[in-house]
């Protein structure tokens, strides 16, 4: 009980530091979202439905990765930087809570950009959506993971270091990665490398969610996702506990 | 009494590693009781922050023990830090809240009871004198106020043991006074507080006792009447020299260091009478434009214990 206040509360403090910004920010995700959707439409022309389907599936988890993946990572490096995750070590509350409430907030503030991307998505193209009754949860999960990852990192690496690193994740993300387009148009190397990597199981399960007649995602890329949320939370955990 | 002892640190010991490592404690005892107002003095450097540090289980120490509140701290740091509240040296950054809602916040995340927290969040601000910028946004707000309201955020909600790293840097001196009075309260209510403060002069009329770290030791750990002890019987003359004039100090008078325009000397309290018609003297001759006799003060104290340190081990630096 004290746990879920105080992560509420941490929440509040975080949410509150960031109020000027958080407009701001929620506003950018919605372009990503957007811009993703109409950006790669751009880039295929007009393309088939299934092409189209993929395309607007794949852009919310593009939405999701990046706030986790590049907003968490980045905030925490600022944190670092001007001292306020010092300050917050000291204070009276369990480690995991740091990251719990963390989380809540970017989950929360990627949610926007992630919905009016299927949205516009939907309506560009033109593609029926066959919702999956564990969407959110789903999504939760993906939401989590990046952020854990994201914040793992931050955790691990120098502030400086850790912005360079999420600046390149995202270029792999969008880029390389099979997200918006199948996996077989990439090299084989690319293609065992995402095997492993959380990347594709993000997008398989959102994909999934959301166009379950067309899409589903493998028990062993399930596994894989389950196993780099564990790890990735784990490692940040035991960052915050560090004493040096 | 046993009960009472709110922190004991016995023969701590912390090396920063690196290529240049440095011994910031080096086999440090500290006690703080419940009630007590316990001043940690020592020059930059000497290792309080590292200490403090280690209490709250932000840094691990090498060797020793630190038992707070009947908690083995180096052992559970997050029940320590369930009993501790710290003011760390640098102050906490609080853009985009004001501070009322930091000081509120963070007392309900201490377990605070939302209205209780109000209660006393709203004292502070009075006591403190922040009432003007309590409701403006942390970035508008000058570098005392900031320091202040970190004062405040910390005994919001106070833990048995309150570690205070210079909570009077940046703050002006009519809220400094309110400042200390604070303190004192806090422990005249229960908590054992540890004040980590280069201002000797202020903190002498409110701790309990100092201790005094040199180079990660303590040099020494009495009260102020204690530590004074050496030399009672002696007042020091202070002078405001005129530009261009020098002065030659009467015999029996031990000359304590100069700066541009001001000496210092220390005078045996039996020959003050003398020194004084002596230094009228000099008003009236035109070589000093005042002069000012005081008792030996604890900053004395502490400056000849830090220079004798210095003049018994020499090699000190060279071993670091
Ligand atoms: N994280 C760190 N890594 C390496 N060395 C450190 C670290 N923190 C402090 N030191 C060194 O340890 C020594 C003690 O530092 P500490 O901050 O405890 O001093 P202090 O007494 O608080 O000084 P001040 O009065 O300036 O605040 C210094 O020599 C400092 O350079
Ligand atoms: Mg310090």
């Amino acid at each position: 009980m004290t746990a879920v206040r105080q992560t509420l509360l941490l929440a509040q403090w975080q949410f509150r530091r960031q109020s000027t910004f958080l407009p701001l920010l929620v506003v950018v995700q919605v372009f990503i979202a957007v811009a993703t959707v109409v950006g790669y439409g751009l880039l295929v022309g007009d393309p088939p439905p299934e092409v189209a389907l993929y395309l607007a599936t794949g852009a919310p988890t593009i939405t999701l990765i990046t706030v986790g993946l590049v907003m968490t990572p980045q905030l925490l490096a600022q944190s670092k930087t001007e001292g306020s995750l010092d300050w917050m070590r000291t204070l009276p509350v369990p480690r995991g809570l740091f990251l719990a409430s963390d989380l809540l907030v970017w989950t929360v503030l990627a949610l926007p950009g992630m919905v009016l991307g299927v949205l516009v998505g939907a309506a560009r193209f033109d593609i029926e959506l066959s919702i999956a009754p564990w969407l959110v949860p789903a999504t939760l999960l993906v939401s989590m993971t990046a952020a854990a990852v994201g914040y793992a990192l931050a955790s691990v690496l120098p502030p400086p270091l850790a912005n360079l690193v999420t600046q390149m994740l995202v270029f792999v993300v969008l880029l390389f990665s099979p997200v918006s387009y199948p996996a077989e148009r990439m090299p084989t190397w690319l293609q065992q490398v995402h095997e492993w990597a959380p990347i594709e199981p993000m997008a398989q399960l959102v994909r999934a969610g959301l166009a379950q007649d067309a899409f589903s995602i493998s028990g062993r890329s399930l596994l894989v996702l389950v196993v780099w949320c564990l790890v990735a939370t784990g490692a940040a955990a035991l960052a915050l506990r560090r004493r040096v | 009494m046993v009960q009472d002892e709110v922190l004991t640190v016995r023969g701590l010991r912390k090396r920063y590693r690196g290529r240049r490592g440095v011994q910031a404690n080096d086999g440090i005892d500290l006690d703080v009781r419940a009630g007590q107002v316990v001043g940690l003095l020592g020059h930059n450097g000497a290792g309080k922050t590292t200490l403090v540090n280690q209490v709250v289980g932000l840094v691990l120490p090498d060797e020793g023990t630190i038992v707070l509140d009947g908690i083995d701290a180096v052992a559970r740091p997050g029940q320590a830090r369930a009993r501790t509240s710290i003011q760390a040296q640098a102050n906490v950054p609080i853009t985009g809240l004001t501070p009322r809602l930091a000081i509120e916040l963070v007392g309900r995340l201490r377990g605070g009871e939302r209205s209780a927290v109000r209660a006393r969040a709203g004292e502070l601000i009075e006591a403190l004198d922040l009432s003007p910028w309590a409701d403006t946004r942390a970035e508008k707000v000058s570098g005392g106020i900031a320091r202040l309201t970190a004062f405040a955020m910390t005994v919001v909600q106070p833990g048995r043991l309150v570690v205070l790293d210079e909570p009077t840097n940046d703050v002006d001196p009519v809220r400094r006074r309110l400042l200390w009075q604070q303190i004192r309260r806090l422990a005249d209510e229960g908590a054992g507080v540890l004040l980590v403060t280069h201002n000797v002069r202020e903190a002498e009329r409110v701790v309990d006792r100092l201790a005094i770290l040199d180079h990660g030791v303590v040099l020494a750990a009495d009260t102020p009447a204690g530590l004074t002890a050496s030399r009672q019987g002696t007042l020091t003359v202070e002078l405001d020299l005129l530009p261009g004039a020098t002065v030659t100090w009467p015999d029996g008078v031990l000359a304590r260091g100069s700066s541009r325009m001001r000496e210092a000397a220390s005078v045996p309290a039996e020959d003050a009478a003398e020194v004084v018609r002596w230094a009228q003297r000099q008003v009236q001759q035109g070589a000093i434009e005042r002069y000012s006799l005081v008792p030996a003060s604890l900053e004395d104290v502490y400056v000849d214990l830090v220079e004798a340190e210095r003049h018994d081990a020499p090699a000190e630096e060279v071993a670091a």
